[in-house]
């Protein structure tokens, strides 16, 4: 490998490039397809719609939880800060689609940051972050339930900056959030190929050794918690006004941050793909269960236990890791996509 | 040229002092053998100096500026890199990429571009011996060539000094003097300081150039090699351990 | 004023009492159990559907905690053993993640089965003056119920040879094995108190509000923040923190508005987690 990058002429610079982008490229091509099957019904695209939208989300956790171990417990929360704040500045205050997008986006980056900034500088970081991410969850809801004056409460919002614009066709946003989903993966790629994504590995491996490198643990942290929550935030603001009209429930706990954790951890944690993987399995399995969908979330219970107890680092990848080891007996299998944070305390 | 000055430093763990005031001036290129019976403290001093267990109390001085409340990652980009007693690495990089991080996070200035910090990364490989090795995985090493695998990536950095936990114990003779070589080689084309905790009086007694005792958290001797290691207290501190000069 | 904050006692008990249960489990297994506040749920409509067929409350009462612990012991006994084979940051990450599966698969049926049931538990009687302020005989009995348990937990720990093995494996499990102490029975029972005292929560808090079948998220997220600023682990802190927040709680509601509580909550986590890692009665890390 080193002997290869060793004397990297552009040919193989060109072909190293094509590798690392060549499957996202597949991967939009394919799910290009998706609508001409559906394009007919509403109801179908809607629920591919809000299948890409939860694909961006994962994409954005990942970020977070697979490539820095942070637990954060409140995606649904900061999409929520995204749609709200870009709902109420255009609804209530008369402001303009993008800015107000810009600025839920940022307002999502700056909390998700903090929370992170909190959380991490101590040991058990895990815990404090499970514990504050989860607490600001629930003050987003009792936020977004108290202030009815801006967020009206359980009544809901209408979203009209976006009317007369694509967002509120029957197909076409399904390519605008297909568009976003391109972004984050090639985001995501090259995040991995620069220092932030060395750095991402070296403190998913070993926290110590990582700081003993040089590595500043906890600022890489934090940006990993920035960049995550600011494209949650941009989805989730999108989401509104496509959507058209938001409630408590359109961001809460239990629709959002179970669903997006059961797709991550099916898909695969800390891989490029498995998010789009998951989010797409998922919006099948949904959909094929949409007569029980009262039974829904109890499943998404058993999911998440069956799946951290037998596959810890995501099906997708542990099919793989399989098939791998029977095909090439005795060598050794892919690493480990995901190992909670550093496995040693500090002090 | 004095380039790092430990004043009264003290570590605690729970209220128990695993460190008790240790002052200690390090010259500049100088080869410091720090020895000590099993829980003298000697692992949480180097951990203190390099930011990972900061002190308790103390000041700890590095080049002139105080290193005390730095975290690990700011004291390595300082130039000074720590070799931990057991080895720790990152399993999903190649040994090349191990090597490579600590260049590329751990240099002293600006940080390297990721090619060059896999320039050096090889250099580093070459120089411990590990070149052939670049493309695999680090749990297919030995220990011995794990402990290499650290040192070059502590070395890949181009640090002012270094600091070494034990790196020497359970090495047959041949990793041995490979070891006490590339130590040397360092301190002479890098002008690296060493400061190395070390159990194996063999090694100590061919390398160092300057011996410090530990015992219960505090300096009890400190001077030339076998000055110290003949001087009656340290012989007492060191009853029950074996204490063989002559290897 | 002293209404209020009268209140806020009331509220600060149950609060108390709602972070040692998780705070005990986590001192002993390392595992901060994301489903307590669905196992007081559990109880509490368990409680309910055996009062509305017609049985008393000393029938409703001791099957519904009985309930929880059983599932806090079932959680214990089958999930939870391939977290306490890891170390670290690994089994604390698994432990929370599966505890977070057990807590959605309660809430999940809950809502799926009883989605409007709640616990009310009205006791009768006029109110009764404290310090001049007429309080409701429910919220009485109430911190009665809270004060009692808290008291029953410190003398248990404290005086009794299974109490002082439980604080010694928080202390230090290696040591409390070699002593002769059996962690996993110990860990197995404390999970039973633990899912118990969850179940005691819901009685206490239905004599003041009704306990709605989703509440579950909502308990978790108060008992950890409770355990957090008490300190992780720590018994007396977890009551102290309790009762202190439940004041903050019921002025910051009072002269703000109950929207801001929870921000007020997550301000206090987060300031501990800043300042006291160890807790309001822990000593500075
Ligand atoms: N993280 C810690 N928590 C509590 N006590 C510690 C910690 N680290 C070290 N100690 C204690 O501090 C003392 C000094 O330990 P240290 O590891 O520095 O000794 P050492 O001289 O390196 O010994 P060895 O030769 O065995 O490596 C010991 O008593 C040890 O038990
Ligand atoms: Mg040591």
């Amino acid at each position: 490998m080193s002997g290869i990058s060793t004397q990297s002429t552009s040919a193989s610079r060109a072909l190293e490039l094509f590798g690392a982008y060549s499957p996202i490229a597949l991967t939009a091509a394919l799910l290009a397809l998706v609508p001409l099957r559906y394009s007919d019904s509403r109801t179908m695209m809607t629920v591919i719609i809000i299948g890409m939208v939860f694909a961006a989300y994962t994409i954005a956790f990942n970020i977070i939880l697979g490539s820095t171990g942070q637990l954060f417990l409140c995606t649904g929360a900061l999409a929520g800060i995204g749609g709200f704040t870009s709902a109420i500045l255009t609804s209530k205050h008369g402001w303009p689609f993008i800015p107000s997008i810009v600025l839920g986006t940022l307002l999502a980056s700056a909390i998700g940051g903090l929370l992170s900034w909190v959380a991490v500088r101590r040991s058990l970081d895990a815990i404090f972050t499970g514990v504050v991410t989860l607490a600001f969850s629930l003050s987003y809801e009792n936020l977004v339930l108290g202030r009815k004056d801006l967020t009206g409460g359980e009544n809901g919002l209408r979203v009209k900056a976006a009317a007369d614009t694509i967002l509120t066709t029957r197909v076409a946003p399904y390519y605008v959030f297909l568009g976003l989903v391109v972004v984050y993966l090639v985001l995501y790629r090259l995040i991995e190929r620069s220092h932030v994504g060395w750095a991402f590995r070296s403190l998913r491996d070993d926290e110590v050794a990582a700081e003993l490198s040089g590595v500043n643990v906890t600022r890489y942290r934090v940006y990993a918690g920035l960049i995550g929550s600011a494209m949650l935030g941009l989805a989730g603001a999108l989401f509104a006004h496509n959507r058209e009209f938001i409630a408590p429930t359109t961001f809460a706990f239990g629709a959002v941050d179970v669903r997006v954790l059961v797709m991550l951890v099916f898909g695969g944690i800390g891989s490029m793909l498995g998010p789009v993987i998951g989010a797409v399995a998922l919006t099948i399995v949904d959909e094929a269960l949409v007569d029980f969908a009262q039974l829904r979330i109890m499943l998404y219970g058993i999911v998440i236990v069956v799946l951290f107890l037998g596959f810890r680092r995501g099906v997708v990848p542990s099919v793989a890791a399989l098939r791998e080891r029977l095909t090439h007996l005795g060598r050794r299998s892919t690493p480990a996509a995901v190992k909670p944070p550093g496995s040693t305390p500090r002090s | 040229m004095t380039i790092l000055r430990l004043r009264r430093v003290e570590k605690h763990f729970g209220g128990l002092p695993a460190v008790a005031g240790v002052d200690l001036d390090v010259e500049a290129g100088e080869i410091l053998a720090l020895v000590g019976p099993n829980g003298a403290g000697k692992s949480t001093l180097l951990k203190a100096i390099s930011g990972l267990q900061p002190p308790t109390r103390g000041s700890i001085e590095f080049d002139g500026r105080r290193i005390e409340g730095m975290g690990a990652h700011d004291v390595r980009r300082l130039g000074v890199a720590m070799v931990l007693q057991t080895p720790r690495w990152f399993e999903s990089m190649t040994v090349e990429e191990n090597v490579a991080l600590g260049s590329l996070f751990g240099s002293v200035g600006r940080r390297p571009s990721l090619s060059t910090a896999r320039g050096h990364a090889r250099r580093a490989l070459e120089f411990v011996g590990l070149a052939d090795r670049a493309g695999e995985d680090v749990a297919s090493l030995t220990l011995h060539q794990q402990r290499f695998l650290e040192l070059a990536r502590a070395l890949a950095g181009e640090p002012r000094l270094l600091l070494l936990d034990e790196v020497m114990a359970g090495l047959n003779d041949t990793e041995l003097q490979a070891s006490i070589d590339i130590v040397r080689t360092a301190r002479r084309e890098l002008g690296v300081t060493v400061i190395w905790v070390e159990h194996v009086m063999k090694a100590v007694m061919s390398l160092a150039e300057r011996i410090v005792v530990l015992n219960f958290g505090q300096v009890l001797a400190d001077g030339e090699p076998r000055e110290v290691m003949t001087d009656p207290h340290v012989v007492s501190a060191y009853l029950g351990d074996e204490i063989d000069i002559h290897g | 004023m002293k209404a209020v904050f009268l209140d806020g006692i009331v509220l600060g008990l149950q609060m108390g009492l709602l972070g040692v249960g998780l705070t005990l489990i986590y001192g002993l297994g390392g595992v901060l159990n994301l489903s307590h506040g669905q196992f007081a749920v559990l109880g509490a409509i368990v409680m309910a559907r055996v009062l509305q067929h017609g049985a008393s409350l000393w029938m409703a009462v001791p099957l519904g905690l009985l309930a929880a612990a059983a599932v806090a012991v079932l959680s214990d006994l089958t999930i939870m053993q391939p977290v306490y084979r890891l170390r670290g940051e690994a089994r604390v990450l698994l432990g929370l993640l599966l505890m977070l599966g057990v807590g959605t698969i309660i809430d999940g049926y809950l809502e799926w089965k009883y989605p409007i049931e709640a616990l009310n538990i009205r006791i009768s009687g006029d109110p009764i003056s404290i310090i001049g302020v007429p309080m409701r005989v429910g919220s009485l009995v109430a911190s009665a119920i809270a004060l009692a348990a808290g008291a029953a937990l410190f003398v248990f720990l404290r005086y009794t040879t299974f109490g002082r093995a439980t604080r010694s494996i928080i202390e230090d499990e290696e040591g409390a094995r070699l002593c002769g102490i059996n962690p996993a029975l110990v860990r197995t029972l404390i999970f039973g108190l633990s899912g118990a005292l969850a179940g005691l929560v819901a009685v206490s808090r239905a004599m003041t509000s009704p306990v709605i079948s989703t509440a579950g998220v909502e308990l978790t997220i108060l008992a950890l923040i409770v355990a957090v600023v008490g300190g992780l682990g720590s018994v007396s802190g977890a009551f102290v923190a309790g009762v202190l927040l439940g004041i903050v709680n019921t002025v910051s509601a009072f002269y703000i508005g109950t929207y801001i509580t929870t921000i007020v909550l997550l301000a206090a986590a987060a300031l501990t987690i800043v300042f006291r890692p160890a807790g309001i009665l822990g000593r500075r890390a």
